[in-house]
């Protein structure tokens, strides 16, 4: 592009812009009034936008609290389930009320001996505790 | 041809033109009024400034709201935010091995009462006492009437803070306080430990892992100990009998995977509760199997064996006379059951004689003893991340006397843990590894140092099964499960001598005793102070009476939570309680 070119256009450009400033609407500068426009959109969608984001963020809140309060909730149950599944606890209740201790050599059997174990019949039957405890005073007829 | 493409190309300006066309510029931004009055065009000028301020005002406006917008919408203060910068007093979860809880933080509550705002004292008072009957009655009394706010109690539960809230009394408020809570109270408290209030760890694995629980907590994980609660419950649930049963002073215990240093359980009786430790004896506090130090008796021949087959001094078909008292100087060493004969080392170990173990420990030498030792770890503290492992009592000066002495576990006093760290050294193929009380990642193997040759390890298992089927650790037999062992019982120093009758016991075990090295194998230490015999024991207290059955018993119940199973054949040999045990030498220097 040639020098008389560029001096042209910057001409022509210059020549707008002062056109741009001088057109009036009611007294008013068109420049301004559009400046005045874009400062008020500006600040009403920043406003929106903070407004909105607000809301958000207060929802996010509440849901922050709830999932705290539901995860302090479970670590509660799970410090009681903890305290009841502890096993000096479990061993002394079964003793206590099932008369339970800890399995000896011969209660334990691999799979493949099943087969045999079930060769070998049924087990005597369980002794009956209740009578243990309160024996008939005469003996059956 | 050469003008046109001259033309076409425009060389890129050189640093000195763009220089002069940003003075230009400037230049004319600065002469913008003269140009305008020399043109009569002032008021444009002006124009053009106000637009240009105006513009700039309005960019600077647009990214002001812009960034603004951005920050609230998106921006992540309250959520990561807060977990990456947690509090310094929060600790992470701690679990056992299998993920069961040993460690949580919990929310507790503090109850705070201004005075001035209650409309009844008398009421509240009536009410607080109600809901929380046992508070200090002269505590309530004086913030009833302080006529300020103080706090009244802290660590309510969320329950018992619901319950004084419903109380529906002005001038009560609540805050929040993060506390460590033990909800297996007594159970495993020695390796667990304690934190203070403040979220320091002070005792066991809360002081061993501080760091390491700090650096995870705000985050979901929890951090896994090597402990498992099944095993641990087995181990606290024998000691507990034993020490009912033989009135001891103390029951300590532990139980390792020797492959891996894991210490799989670890107890130290009389216990305590971490929730409530100032309600505790402080004696109960100490954790006796790393904080307290002990002459451990024959459990010591094990590594005087092992010494001595692992330097070539010995073989188990060396001939050692044991038929008559060793004298060193003024000084003269006996059996306690003396069998006043000749024997292969191999009974040197089944009958635990303290003459034939001197005369082996003499044969290697001082040296290759204070070497081995040393490598054994058994002059240092153990190696693992409890604070409570404390430094061994090792006799200066090695002469004759302290040889033969050291070789049958007297005139030095180690830890418990240092024996389990030193005897998984020994079993599991000579690799000494350091304790541990993390679960370890994967896999079984741990490098560590070698201390003595595999062949050699595989000959001391041999020994220590021998040792439960012919010699002194019958009763720690258990159908199956190829239980070697080593008891020990040594008299506890007193002023200027030994106590006879009072007694540290021992026993050792390691199982399955079978197969090659690499084998996953296990480890039992069971120790107790001053046990007393029973009707059971026939007037015994040694070791074999009381100890081994102790750690046989242990070994039977966890054995299916560690994944060893009963063999057949081992079934049928076992002799469980079946034959008398040979009364054994006790670890005292005569």
């Amino acid at each position: 592009m040639s020098d008389a070119a560029i001096h042209l256009v910057r001409s022509r450009v210059q020549g707008s812009l002062v056109q741009l400033f001088r057109i009036r609407i009611r007294g008013v500068s068109l420049v301004e009034a559009m400046a005045f426009v874009c400062l008020s959109v500006l600040v009403i969608g920043v406003y929106f936008y903070k407004a909105n984001a607000g809301q958000e963020s207060a929802r996010i809140k509440d849901l922050d609290r709830e999932i705290q309060q539901e995860d302090q909730q479970v670590r509660r149950l799970r410090e009681q389930l903890t305290t009841l599944q502890q096993p000096a606890r479990i061993e002394r209740l079964s003793q206590q009320y099932l008369n339970l201790g800890p399995m000896g050599a011969q209660q334990e059997a691999a799979p493949e001996d099943l087969t045999d174990i079930a060769r070998r019949g049924p087990p005597p039957p369980p002794r009956d505790f209740a009578k243990l405890a309160h024996p008939a005073t005469e003996p059956p007829k | 041809m050469m003008r046109e493409d001259e033309a076409a190309y425009r060389a890129p300006p050189s640093l000195q033109q763009i220089w002069r066309r940003i003075v230009e510029q400037v230049w004319r931004v600065e002469h913008a009024f003269e140009r305008s009055r020399t043109a009569n065009r002032a008021v444009d000028d002006t124009r053009v400034r106000i637009f240009g301020v105006l513009t700039l005002f309005a960019l600077g406006f647009i990214f002001l709201s812009v960034k603004a917008g951005a920050v609230a919408l998106f921006s992540h203060a309250e959520g990561d935010g807060v977990e990456a910068t947690a509090p310094v007093e929060q600790r992470a979860d701690l679990t056992d091995r299998n993920g069961m809880l040993l460690a949580l933080d919990v929310p507790h509550y503090g109850v705070y009462v201004d005075s001035r705002d209650l409309w009844d004292v008398s009421e509240a008072r009536n009410g607080l006492v109600d809901v929380l009957p046992n508070i200090q009655r002269a505590r309530l009394d004086k913030v009833l009437t302080a006529g300020k706010r103080e706090l009244l109690i802290n660590g309510l539960t969320a329950d018992q803070r619901d319950r004084v809230h419903d109380l529906g009394l002005p001038g009560v408020t609540f805050e929040e306080e993060a506390r460590r809570s033990y909800p297996l109270g007594q159970q495993a408290a020695h390796i667990i430990g304690y934190a203070d209030p403040s979220g320091k760890g002070l005792a066991g694995a809360e002081r061993g892992l501080d760091g390491v629980i700090r650096d995870a907590a705000g985050g979901n994980g929890a951090i896994a100990t090597s402990i498992d609660l099944r095993v641990q419950g087995a181990l606290e649930s024998e000691l507990h009998r034993a020490m009912t049963d033989f009135s001891a002073v103390n029951a300590m215990g532990v139980v390792t995977n020797i492959n891996t240093g894991e210490v799989l359980a670890l107890a130290s009786l009389p216990d305590f509760d971490p929730n409530n430790r100032g309600a505790s004896d402080p004696a109960n506090l100490v954790n006796h199997t790393g904080a307290s130090v002990y002459e451990m008796g024959s459990t010591f021949k094990m590594f005087t064996f092992a010494m001595a087959l692992d330097s070539h001094s010995a073989d188990l078909n060396m001939v050692v006379d044991a038929s008559h008292p060793l004298h060193l100087g003024p000084r003269i060493i006996h059996d306690f059951d003396a069998t006043n004969k000749q024997m292969t080392m191999e009974d040197v170990f089944l009958v635990s004689s303290n003459i034939g173990t001197a005369r082996i420990a003499l044969k290697a030498g001082k040296d290759n003893m204070y070497k081995y030792f040393k490598s054994f770890g058994l002059f240092d503290p153990a190696k693992i991340e409890l604070a409570e492992s404390t430094r061994p009592i090792v006799p200066r000066d090695w002469s004759e006397s302290t040889v033969a002495s050291v070789s049958f576990g007297a005139n030095i006093s180690v830890s418990p843990l240092s024996v389990a760290q030193a005897m998984g050294g020994i079993f599991n193929g000579g690799n000494m590894v350091p304790l541990t009380i993390r679960k370890h990642p994967s896999g079984d193997h741990v490098d560590g140092r070698q201390v003595i040759s595999p062949e050699t390890s595989l000959t001391m298992l041999g020994l220590m099964r021998q040792n439960v089927l012919r010699g002194t650790g019958s009763k720690a037999d258990a159908p199956g499960l190829r239980v070697g062992g080593k008891t020990g019982s040594a008299e506890k120093p007193e002023k200027g001598g030994y106590a006879r009758n009072k007694l540290v016991t021992s026993f050792a075990a390691i199982f399955p005793t079978d197969g090659p090295v690499g084998t996953p194998r296990y480890l039992v230490l069971v120790m107790l102070d001053e046990p007393k015999p029973n009707a059971t024991t026939y007037g015994f207290q040694t070791a074999g009476w009381n100890a081994a059955p102790t750690a046989g018993r242990v070994i039977d119940r966890i054995a299916p939570f560690v994944g060893v199973q009963r063999a057949k054949a081992s079934m049928e040999a076992s002799r469980v309680a079946a034959a008398p045990v040979h009364e054994e030498q006790t670890g005292a220097p005569h």
